[in-house]
């Protein structure tokens, strides 16, 4: 460790890091240390060609551009002296002058980099009077981006990303000088699985998504931590919600995760909590049941299976939280059912953050003891499910199955009750990922129907069905309590404790 | 055709003679002299002799080439690389050009003395793509070395002297006269100069240790070697040791090349090409190649050496001598320097991309008699925005000359503003 | 690309460390064979060089002398930077426009020339000059250009 003082004040910091990085591991870069910066991105290559980080390093003559400059034990920085203002003014006024002044009819107005910066460090009011550099407008970069050239600032973070992370290099910056332009290959896309990060690494508004542009303004958004639970990766994401409505998800930042990614499945999974749903409650294949007597039916089944003790079985889903398998597993012990299974499906990996197991809780379901299976349930009177990944073919000597499900399927015909469940986006839990890290996710919307957690309608049932000591309300807080108290590899990941980077099981 | 020059010193006293490019004409004259003295030495020796000799680089920043070479890492097995830097396109210079057409093989011992000293087992030979004499004459000359076995392994029975020579194209670019930018070019890339540190003695091309110096530099080297630090420093002045070829050109009867001791008075370099052309009046001189702020007549009777140059707000840069007279209009020059420097950047840095841009624009709009007093403000804001703050030089390069030109000549943009047009009827045209 | 061009751009990949050192040249070998090196001529090159198209597509499009378009039969190119435009470069290129009813940038008609500008190409004391088909012609005045040009196919 160095210790290096940033106007006036210390900070104790790694060595053979640069300023930025540095700052940057510490947290505060923009936060508590202001360095203005338009081509650093952590996560990338140093490219040092933007020049807005540029401070005073003392004892040496010229500015030296925060991003590059390797910290010293003993280095003082200043970033806040008139020459660095000024400094900061002339990049500012020089990248304003090719930049067309479009903020009322932008996408990224309200995020945008060089929006804030100016209103920061720029100038008041323009001194060119050139027209600027002709450029592509609305140009499809391929199935999910939009590129309006002229607002380019080519910081070339983008450049850097597809030849860094995806490794597909689709973008360079041809030509020279100012004539410089960031373009495709010739007959070429930009298509690749982590496509739309471009678009969250653009400061300006030059790489929109096809999928958000124009739909909403982003000040009308409020951000929510979750979690993304397409695959076991589990990467960190923010849920962009308006009016109870999710528009997007964004990667959120975990270095031991996702570093500052998400796929372009997962980014897109949002349109899940509003498609192809199951909204409503059944009866041997009757939709207009009410919720309770869905419910007492369950319990009924339930109930007689018991008395004459037929054969329960239960199936869990890796899409379910730990919480609501956890208390699906205190449900099948009271029913002395036996230890639960599950599926998970596999599919296609890669080395950048797409795992193999399709849903985000597999590893929970067999830290909670689910056994993994892939084979018929075999005959049982009784099948309580935890839909989504189950096939109707597991179920053929089952009697009675009572499925609960976030979304439409062909096991709902073959189910003599069914209770729709809310997704990830619509409660709060904890999913272990594919390191046996946990994670926790909040609630970012209400459904648009009635709806409740696995965990929330296991409770329920068990009420119905007769069970002792389940009356209670569900408390996804009291259940995370017990778990992490009665399962020693949860021990210290209670719902409460856990920060927003999750923390691996122990 | 280039024209051999008239007024000769040690280096090009032979380059009338077109048999002096082959092996045996080059060595009657003396040739390999100096590198057979050099071998004869240790490695460290040569780098002294070079140190003391006080040789600054002819490429145009003017650094001590033995105090260079002594930057190379000594306890490391990488191979090591030297550079032979021909991309020469500062404009008014073409002294490299002359230097690798008439003495091919001065460059070539040049180099061979310095892999002997910094231990170097390639060398690469930059030319720019547009320079196909100099390259064909290069190509020549080591084809014959490697027959001779005056290159390659063994060099002149020295066992475990090897060496080499690749001629290497570049392919029309001005920035790849910067050091790192020629080696991110010779690697196969684009022609952006790099962040430093690293610097080319640790980090250089293909990341191996390496050593650049202009084609003049090493045709230096040689004599040195030979003929001995005292004579060398015969030639020139303390600071600026040895002669150098003069590149005069513009409004001058006779442009042309003319080696002659640093430090020689403007007025005698002017006077060797005969003067302002038709007897004309001197209104300004560039004195080393189109980056460097330009001197007014009261400068004339500066030495042109760079420790001489600094002093009044410029530098020797590669001895690029522009003479304009009285007919020539200042701003028309602004906007010829300024075009060029848009066309030239990289386009890495922010300010260097936009601010050449917005330069050129601001100098045209003032020469079509379109300016206003906020143009001459931003001639004055928008170079002090891109000086000393980007990856490279070229920011500065193309900051300075139109700094120069305003501090010397406001008045010729202050006429544009005020008529509304060029007051320069007889001025070049644009 | 032709077997020969290909032969001989495996042959440069020795003389660099790293084979990418051999891209300026090998460009200029498809280009001779070619005129110009178009998408597909970069993608080819990617594959032999083992970068992205992209890659090759950047250094393509940074270098003057390189060309993604056809061209004309010849080249000619006038150096206009200052050296030259002091002895009359521009008033040489705008005649030479009108000889051959183009603009500097443009092709002619027939496909026979393409008429261009550039920086300077180190031929300050033999200003003004032009460069045709990669040869200087220096010391020049218009008569002496257009009689070069007309000489060409």
């Amino acid at each position: 460790m160095v210790t290096i003082t940033i106007d006036g004040k210390e900070y104790e910091v790694a060595e053979r890091r640069t300023i930025l990085q540095a700052i940057d591991d510490l947290g505060l870069l923009m936060t508590e240390v202001d360095i203005p910066h338009y081509c650093f991105h952590p996560k990338l290559a140093v490219d040092g060609s933007c020049r807005l980080c540029q401070v005073e390093v003392e004892g040496l003559p010229k500015l030296q551009i925060a991003c590059d400059t390797p910290v010293r034990d003993g280095m003082i920085v200043k970033t806040a002296n008139q020459r660095v203002k000024d400094a900061r003014k002339g990049v500012m006024e020089l990248l304003l002058i090719n930049h067309p002044l479009d903020c009322p009819i932008c996408d990224q107005a309200g995020e945008c980099k060089l929006q804030d910066y100016s209103f920061d460090y720029g100038i008041e009011s323009a001194r060119t009077q050139e027209p600027r550099r002709p450029a592509k407008k609305n140009a499809d970069l391929g199935p999910t981006i939009v590129f309006d050239q002229e607002r380019c600032i080519l910081c070339r973070r983008c450049v850097r990303f597809c030849r860094e992370v995806p490794k597909t290099g689709e973008l360079g910056v041809f030509h020279r000088g100012d004539e410089s332009v960031l373009e495709l290959f010739p007959g070429t896309q930009l298509d690749n699985p982590y496509s739309m990060n471009v678009a969250d690494i653009c400061p300006v508004g030059a790489l929109t998504t096809k999928d958000f542009r124009f739909k909403i303004r982003v000040w009308f958004l409020d951000d929510q931590e979750s979690v993304c639970d397409q695959c076991s990766n589990g990467c960190n994401i923010y849920a962009s919600r308006s009016n109870n409505k999710v528009y997007r998800y964004l990667p959120r930042r975990n270095d031991a995760v996702n570093d500052t990614w998400i796929c372009d499945h997962g980014r897109m999974s949002y349109k899940q909590i509003l498609e192809n749903r199951l909204t409503e409650p059944g009866i041997k294949g009757q939709r207009d049941v009410g919720y309770r007597d869905a419910i007492q039916e369950a319990g009924r089944l339930i109930r007689e299976a018991r008395t004459s003790s037929r054969r329960i079985v239960g199936v869990a889903s890796p899409y379910a939280s730990n919480e609501d398998l956890f208390t699906f597993r205190k449900l099948l012990e009271a029913l002395g059912a036996g230890p639960g299974t599950f599926a998970v499906q596999r599919g296609e990996a890669d080395d950048v953050l797409i795992k193999a197991e399709k849903a985000p809780n597999a590893n929970g379901a067999r830290a909670l003891g689910f056994e993994e299976s892939y084979e018929s349930v075999g005959a049982a009177d009784v099948a309580i499910v935890l839909g989504h990944t189950t096939t109707a073919e597991y179920f053929r000597d089952v009697a009675n199955l009572i499925l609960i499900d976030t979304h439409v399927s062909s096991l709902m015909d073959q189910a003599a009750v069914v209770l729709p469940a809310r997704v990830t986006a619509e409660k709060e839990g904890t999913f272990t990922n594919h390191a046996n890290r946990v994670q926790r996710f909040l609630p970012v919307v209400e459904p648009k129907f009635e709806a409740w957690s696995d965990g929330d309608l296991l409770q329920q049932i068990a009420s119905a069905s007769g069970l002792g000591g389940w009356d209670s309300m569900y408390s996804v807080h009291e259940i995370s309590k017990e778990l992490t108290e009665s399962i020693a590899a949860f021990a210290d990941l209670q719902l409460g404790s856990l920060d927003d980077q999750g923390r691996e099981l122990s | 055709m280039i024209i051999v020059p008239y007024v000769t010193g040690y280096l090009s006293e032979h380059y009338a003679d077109d048999d002096f490019r082959t092996l045996s004409a080059y060595k009657a004259k003396g040739g390999f002299e100096g590198l057979k003295k050099a071998l004869a030495m240790e490695p460290e020796e040569v780098v002294e002799i070079m140190k003391s000799a006080g040789l600054r680089g002819r490429g145009g920043a003017g650094f001590n080439a033995g105090m260079k070479w002594s930057f190379m890492p000594k306890d490391t097995d990488r191979p090591k690389v030297l550079v032979c830097n021909g991309d020469e396109s500062e404009p008014g210079s073409f002294k490299d050009r002359l230097i690798m057409e008439r003495g091919p093989l001065q460059i070539l011992e040049g180099i061979l003395i310095a892999a002997w000293a910094v231990g170097a087992s390639k060398a690469f030979i930059y030319i720019r793509g547009e320079y196909k004499e100099p390259i064909r004459c290069l190509e020549a000359a080591v084809k014959e070395l490697y027959g001779a076995r005056l290159c390659g392994e063994n060099v002149m029975g020295k066992k475990g002297f090897n060496i080499d020579i690749v001629v290497h194209s570049g392919a029309g670019a001005y920035i790849c006269g910067e050091e790192t930018g020629l080696l991110e070019s010779l690697e196969g890339k684009k022609g952006q100069p790099r962040k430093k540190p690293p610097f080319p003695a640790q980090f250089g091309a293909f990341g191996l240790p390496t050593t650049v110096n202009n084609i003049e530099t090493f045709a230096h080297a040689p004599y040195i070697l030979d003929r001995g630090v005292d004579w060398f420093r015969g030639f020139g002045t303390e600071k600026s040791p040895g002669t150098t070829l003069y590149g005069v050109s513009g409004h001058v009867e006779r442009p042309g090349l003319f080696e002659l001791p640093l430090g020689t008075p403007l007025r005698e370099v002017i006077g060797h090409a005969g003067g302002v052309r038709g007897g004309r009046r001197l209104k300004g001189v560039i004195p080393g190649g189109m980056s460097m702020p330009i001197l007014t007549p009261n400068d004339i009777d500066v030495p042109m050496a760079d420790e001489f140059l600094s002093e009044r707000g410029t530098h020797l840069g590669t001895g690029g001598v522009m003479v304009m007279d009285e007919t020539t209009c200042m701003v028309r020059v602004a906007c010829v320097v300024s075009y060029f420097f848009r066309d030239e950047s990289c386009g890495q840095c922010t300010q260097c991309r936009e601010g050449t841009g917005w330069i050129n624009k601001i100098c045209e709009r003032i020469e079509q008699g379109r300016g206003t007093q906020q143009d001459m403000k931003l001639l004055e804001d928008v170079p002090a925005m891109m000086e000393g703050q980007t990856i490279c030089a070229f920011a500065d390069a193309a900051a300075w000359p139109i700094q120069g030109l305003m501090r010397h000549f406001r008045d010729d943009f202050e006429a544009h503003i005020r008529e509304h047009k060029c007051p320069y009827p007889e001025s070049f045209e644009l | 690309m032709q077997a020969q061009t290909l032969q001989k751009i495996e042959a440069l990949f020795e003389k660099y460390p790293q084979k990418r050192g051999a891209l300026l040249p090998a460009i200029y070998l498809v280009q001779a064979e070619k005129g110009h090196v178009d998408s597909d001529a970069a993608r080819e090159l990617a594959e032999l060089f083992e970068l992205q198209p992209v890659d090759v597509w950047e250094v393509l499009t940074f270098y003057n002398m390189f060309y993604t378009a056809p061209q004309g039969r010849h080249h000619v190119y006038v150096c206009t930077n200052l050296p030259c435009s002091l002895r009359g470069a521009r008033s040489l290129l705008k005649g030479i426009e009108s000889h051959l009813g183009v603009h500097c940038g443009q092709t002619t008609a027939d496909g026979r020339i393409t008429l261009g500008h550039e920086e300077c190409l180190g031929s300050c004391g033999t200003a003004p000059m032009m460069r045709v088909d990669g040869e200087y012609v220096e010391n020049l005045d218009l008569v002496e250009a257009k009689r070069v040009i007309d000489g060409l196919d």
